[in-house]
């Protein structure tokens, strides 16, 4: 913050540029109006006296409205606004591997600041149609019921969803780890976690040996919204930054029901309408210009991601949970009842969903995972019908399915951090060759 | 020429007073004039102010720039030039080459009147079991595909792109409204590898961007039609993934601009906002619109407002449904939500007729047998009910298709069933033919072979 005022004071000496400046006329909790600036940009940093500083958010014909990012001290009605003639950036440090960050280039774990920062526009460039190619390389996970069922590929965005404490984040962990020596790069983004949360899941990664691959990004609810807001399109500006240099950028969102929320409060608090369930109407497109970052690079680089988004009741269906599913190209559901039951992880079978499927899977692992999929949806279907009817009387296909299905409940169950390689996986369900 | 100056700036909209003299109307393109990147179009003028809609991102905008009119509103090339071709909303080539043109038009045609209209036509057979059997097509029909988040729609749409379009020499045109970028660029890759790309035109306006270019592509892409109809006197297919996005982008539009919204913050006008590019879809003497076009049901409410409102335009709807999905089951219809105009004793015949009202009796009786078998037991039904229990199951086996376009997903190579095989199975597992095969032999089957 100082060092902002030390810059422009030291361009005014040197006359290099002249500062528009404004007062604050009204403020709300971090939303301020502002008079003068007359010709501030849409999106033009802005400094608060060095006491807090933002963003220009609206452009009225008399006054303007900043949205606050970073508040450190209480911003008065009067104070001097200037504006700093650059669009707003984030700050990130190459050193941030293996450190738990915010966006404003903070190592939150030594609790300074990196020193070779470099700024980043908050909302990278839209990759246009013609630069993206299709998604066919696989992201393996080590996880049985998704490597085989449900495959994801580098470039794909897959949505993770399912009530709280059924296993959400601890997939994606598992997906992290098994990305050692695998020349991913992993960008964790933790959107509305407590802050122990995040302070074990750093312990976890750096235990499972990711640590040296992998940067936590973090945002806390004891924070402004805005930078809650803005978090998760900064670790995408980051992955697509890497991405077009050619890396291969696995990013988690943990967890986008959260991200609609504070943006919802967002928007409430500038006074748009509230549409369905009271988010405003542009959370779709929220959501969607934040997921399109997600994809496959004609030039090598992929940017993956992994929202999470938590239900509840297991209902899939609402609002927020719908929105994202139609934005990723599939969805892992979890299931509080396959959970309870110690079939873990808890993935719901039937309502999960690969939009990409083999496209991103050897031959051998896509042909399994269809037969796997096929005799376990048929067994589930089957046996409710037949769960009142005395064995002996079964016919010998259906007695063959129900064996069948519970082998194969019994193959998918895997514990935390134990990844499978592909070979193992084919072993366990080896049986289905048989025939 | 120079007409004034912005001095309010938002996300996606900005004012701007307009210098004396100045005339201007609705629909009019104003650019930057020093940054011409920055267009506007304006949707509503003052003596002394306009309000314009932003085509692209107004970030970095400054206040107080000078802006000048750039056209009479948004135009797309109108020849031959077209086809084979690849536009964004706004009627821009994106696909890294050069386009000659010859004559443009404005994007926001007229509507058809009722005396060019003409609703007489032809079958039009899919090869999609479950679209043939319950909501048979014609030439000109609009057939809406209705389905939640992910139980998909957009792999319908593409197994129609590969029946009718890759089969036929019919010329065609997707529209891609605020749906994946992945997709648009796979369904071109697609059609590039098959060598097809001559005869379509393909318009994107992807969930990317922003609202006022989502809502426009659908316009740029009927132009499109209306250029292969009109003056090729062609008929043609159009396909659109997804109309609901236009719906939406309009409200975003209208919550930024803060109208009264109603309702799940739909504008007030959606009636016309949707029979605004409807009525232009649609036959006349010299060719036909054949039109496929998704429409996402979102939070998996059918009876929105929006989606209810669409619905009204299309003569046929599939309506896939979640707990089929679930089943693994694909295409994954509601069989009691699906149906056409065609669905009537006097067009397509008694056999066909009788045969849907019969699939439909068994089906409803297997629900009520299911919640029964959940208390009571399999063993517990009468022979006629055990029956229609086990017929049913192979119907409902019998409806789900290998598609060319998911093969991916199967493993199964996909398959074009002709509508005489489905009506003969049909005729079979309903009348006893099959009862003793076993129900697994009719899924992810094409025709039934023994």
């Amino acid at each position: 913050m100082d060092t902002n005022i030390d810059k422009v004071l030291e361009n005014i000496r040197n006359e290099e540029n002249v500062y528009t400046t404004g007062k604050v006329i009204k403020v709300n909790e971090y939303n301020i109006e502002v008079s003068g600036l007359t010709d501030v940009s849409f999106y033009e940093e802005v400094d608060i006296s060095g006491k807090a500083s933002g963003y220009v958010f609206a452009i009225y014909p008399n006054r303007v409205i900043v949205s606050l990012t970073q508040i450190n001290d209480n911003v008065m009605v009067g104070d001097l606004v200037y504006a700093l003639n650059h669009e707003y950036k984030c700050l990130f440090s190459l050193d941030s591997v293996g450190k738990v960050v915010d966006i404003f280039g903070n190592d939150l774990i030594a609790g300074k600041k990196f020193n070779n920062l470099i700024e980043l526009p908050i909302d990278g460039v839209d990759i246009p149609l013609m630069d993206r190619s299709s998604v066919n390389r696989g992201l393996l996970t080590g996880i049985s019921g998704i490597d085989l069922i449900y495959p994801i590929g580098r470039g794909q965005r897959q949505l993770i969803i399912g009530d709280k404490k059924t296993g959400k984040t601890q997939i994606c962990l598992d997906a992290i780890v098994n990305q050692k020596n695998q020349n991913v790069v992993c960008i964790y983004v933790a959107i509305g976690k407590t802050k122990k949360e995040v302070k074990e899941l750093y312990y976890d990664l750096n235990k499972n040996g990711a640590a040296t691959y992998t940067v936590i990004m973090a945002s806390f609810n004891d924070e402004l919204p805005t930078k809650a807001y803005l978090t998760p399109y900064v670790a995408l500006t980051v992955a697509q930054e890497l991405m077009l240099q050619k890396f291969d950028v696995l990013v988690i969102i943990d967890d986008l029901k959260k991200h609609a929320d504070v943006y919802r409060q967002i928007s409430l608090t500038s006074d748009k309408v509230p549409g369905r369930d009271a988010y405003p109407s542009d959370i779709f497109y929220t959501h969607a210009r934040m997921l399109e970052k997600g994809c496959q690079h004609k030039d090598g680089g992929s940017v993956t991601i992994l929202p999470i988004v938590e239900t509840k009741g297991s209902d899939i269906t609402d609002y927020i949970s719908t929105n994202i599913i139609s934005i990723t190209d599939g969805q892992i559901v979890l299931s509080k009842k396959n959970f309870d039951k110690g079939e873990k992880p808890a993935i719901d079978y039937g309502l999960s969903v690969s939009r990409l499927g083999g496209a991103v899977q050897k031959k051998d692992m896509s042909q399994l995972g269809t037969k796997i999929r096929r005799e376990l949806l048929t067994y589930l279907d089957v046996r409710d019908i037949y769960e009142l009817s005395d064995p002996s009387e079964l016919s010998d296909n259906i007695k063959e399915k129900i064996t069948y299905g519970n082998m194969i409940i019994d193959g998918l169950k895997q514990y935390k951090f134990s990844p499978r390689s592909e070979d193992e996986m084919k072993k366990i369900f080896s049986f289905l060759n048989k025939e | 020429m120079d007409v004034g100056k912005i001095i309010a700036i938002f996300e996606i909209s900005i004012e701007v007073v307009l210098d004396d003299d100045v005339n201007v109307k609705i629909g009019d393109i104003l650019e930057v004039a020093d940054n011409p990147n920055y267009q506007f179009e304006i949707i509503e003028v003052t003596g002394t102010s306009a309000t314009c809609i932003s085509l692209n991102s107004t970030r970095g905008l400054k206040k107080g720039s000078v802006v000048r009119k750039k056209a009479d509103s948004l135009e797309m090339e109108y020849s031959d030039a077209i086809l084979g071709r690849l536009f964004d909303s706004y009627g821009n080539v994106i696909d890294d080459k050069n386009i000659t043109s010859i004559a443009k038009r404005p994007i926001n045609n007229k509507t058809i009147s009722l005396k060019d209209l003409n609703v007489d036509a032809n079958f039009l057979w899919t090869g999609i079991k479950v679209i043939d059997f319950f909501a048979p097509m014609q030439k000109g029909f609009k057939m809406g595909l209705l389905g939640g988040a992910g139980v998909g729609k957009t792999v319908l749409i593409k197994e129609l792109i590969h029946n009718l379009y890759m089969e036929s020499k019919i010329k065609a045109v997707f529209v891609g409204v605020g749906e994946r970028t992945r997709e648009g660029k796979e369904l071109y890759d697609e059609v590039v590898a098959s060598n097809l790309l001559d005869n379509m035109v393909m318009v994107f306006g992807q969930m990317s961007k922003n609202p006022v270019m989502r809502s426009k592509s659908i316009e740029t892409g009927i132009l499109a039609a209306e250029y292969l109809r009109d003056e090729k006197k062609e008929d043609v297919l159009l396909f659109v993934d997804n109309i609901y996005r236009y719906i939406q982008a309009k409200s975003e539009i209208a919550m930024e601009l803060k109208e009264m919204l109603i309702e799940n913050g739909y504008p007030s006008n959606t009636m016309n906002t949707v029979s605004n590019v409807e009525e232009r879809i649609s036959s006349t003497e010299d060719g036909s619109i054949t039109s496929f076009q998704a429409i996402y049901i979102p939070a998996d409410d059918y009876n929105d407002d929006a989606v209810q409102n669409i619905v009204s335009y299309m003569d046929g709807q599939i309506v896939l449904d979640r707990k089929i999905a679930e089943l693994g089951l694909y295409p994954a219809i509601d069989v009691f939500k699906s149906t056409s105009r065609l669905i009537d004793k006097d067009k397509i015949g008694e056999r066909h007729f009788h045969l849907v009202e019969e699939v439909l009796r068994y089906l409803t009786r297997y629900q009520e047998l299911e919640e029964i078998i959940a208390v009571l037991g399999i063993d517990e039904l009468s022979d006629n009910d055990k029956n229609i229990f086990h017929r049913s199951r192979k119907l409902r086996y019998y409806f789900s298709q290998p598609l060319h376009v998911s093969e991916q997903f199967t493993n199964i190579p996909g398959e074009y069933v002709k509508i005489e095989d489905v009506l003969n199975d049909v005729e079979n597992i309903l009348n006893g033919t099959y009862d003793n095969v076993d129900e697994d032999k009719f899924l992810f089957i094409g025709k039934y072979n023994g």
